[in-house]
């Protein structure tokens, strides 16, 4: 490797080289990955803020910063992974990728952003670009929109006088009932379920990790909740607690599902 | 649909909401209007109820499964191989996309 590569990445600028070799290896994958909708294995910062951080700190400061910061978040992005892949070694793969990429591509990310979420987008992106298309799953269309569930049915109850018996039921089940329901439903609306109910992140997160818009992540959400919420009701009644079926509408009618 | 009782809002549109109210993601306006209702409609209380407890039952059954520790060690072993090697590398199966940079000295002044 000639020297002078090696000095333009490893001394002070080095970020900025390091970025555009990331940039132009995205536009090489871009080209095979055009059907993703996922562009950018790395989010992307615009600004020139990471380039001064990065270019104002030394490589071992950074690397304290890389292990002060973002190694606590490997239990996370792990328990993510193996949620994602459903095998611990595609996981392990997927996390070691994940916090590999991470690591080289440290000097972009600003500090005092939120980096679980930067990380979990990295994550996320390897998932889908390589992963995913391992594993053959159907793609599913991500035209959901906000319109699409709140225009096309009326939410509704039903008035039983059971429905705190309905949450006691649910409340018994076992883990390993609410585990299968989650495995059960559309990968997307599965992982905004778990970025949500089980990461805490915003839906403005949610959106910058999924790169979809903000509706369609509540789009998400409320098709995944619904069918999950279907499914439990389901198993709870034939492990023989108490349920009245809801008034709301069963597993949600999209158009995904239609098409 | 409502629950028949006079509301300033109807039940449908509480339930529309119902999600973006548990996740604290709801407007305060809208927080407003939408603890009223439920403190006056019994129904939508409930429904509301079960579905705070599904979002409950997914963080309880889902949690977090700690790194074991082999994988934790093969982790910072390759961390630690990318301090001394610069790997700057596209997803696997992008062939075309691999771009390899030894750096031998990561720590040059």
């Amino acid at each position: 490797m000639p020297t002078d590569v090696l000095d333009r990445i490893a001394v002070a600028g080095g970020g900025r080289q390091l970025r555009l070799v990331s940039r132009e290896m995205s536009d090489l994958k871009n080209a095979e990955a055009h059907d993703s909708g996922h562009t950018d294995s790395v989010p992307y910062i615009a600004d020139d803020e990471a380039s001064r951080v990065a270019s104002d700190e030394t490589p071992e400061q950074r690397d304290a910063r890389f292990e002060h910061d973002a190694l606590p978040l490997l239990d996370a992005l792990y328990g993510a992974a193996l949620r994602l892949t459903r095998n611990p070694s595609d996981a392990e793969d997927l996390v070691q990728e994940t916090f590999a990429k991470a690591y080289s591509s440290f000097h972009q990310f600003r500090p005092g952003t939120n980096l679980k979420a930067w990380l979990y987008r990295i994550q996320t992106n390897n998932f889908i670009n390589t992963y995913r298309k391992q594993q053959r799953e159907p793609l599913l269309s991500s035209t959901d929109d906000v319109e699409d569930w709140q225009m096309a049915k009326a939410e509704s109850h039903t008035s039983s006088g059971l429905k705190s018996a309905e949450t006691e039921a649910l409340e018994n089940l076992p883990d390993e009932d609410i585990r299968a329901a989650m495995l059960a439903i559309p990968e997307d609306f599965r992982t905004a379920v778990y970025l949500a109910d089980l990461e805490g992140f915003s839906y403005k997160e949610i959106a910058d990790i999924m790169e979809t818009p903000v509706g369609t992540v509540m789009s998400r959400l409320h098709r995944g909740r619904r069918q999950l919420r279907d499914l439990l009701e389901d198993y709870a009644h034939e492990r023989g607690f108490v349920v009245v079926r809801s008034g709301a509408p069963s597993a949600v009618p999209t158009s995904e599902e239609a098409s | 649909m409502s629950c028949g009782k006079p509301h300033a809002h109807d039940c449908s549109e509480v339930l529309r909401r119902v999600y973006t109210f548990i996740d604290g993601e709801a407007t305060s306006a809208d927080c407003v209007w939408i603890q009223e209702h439920l403190d006056e409609c019994g129904p939508c209380l409930q429904e509301y109820g079960i579905d705070r407890k599904v979002k409950e039952l997914v963080s309880r059954a889902c949690g977090r499964d700690p790194v074991p520790q082999d994988v934790r060690d093969r982790m910072l072993g390759r961390i630690s191989t990318i301090r001394t090697t610069t790997v700057i590398q596209g997803d696997a199966g992008y062939s075309a996309g691999r771009v390899e940079i030894t750096r031998v000295q990561f720590d040059q002044e």
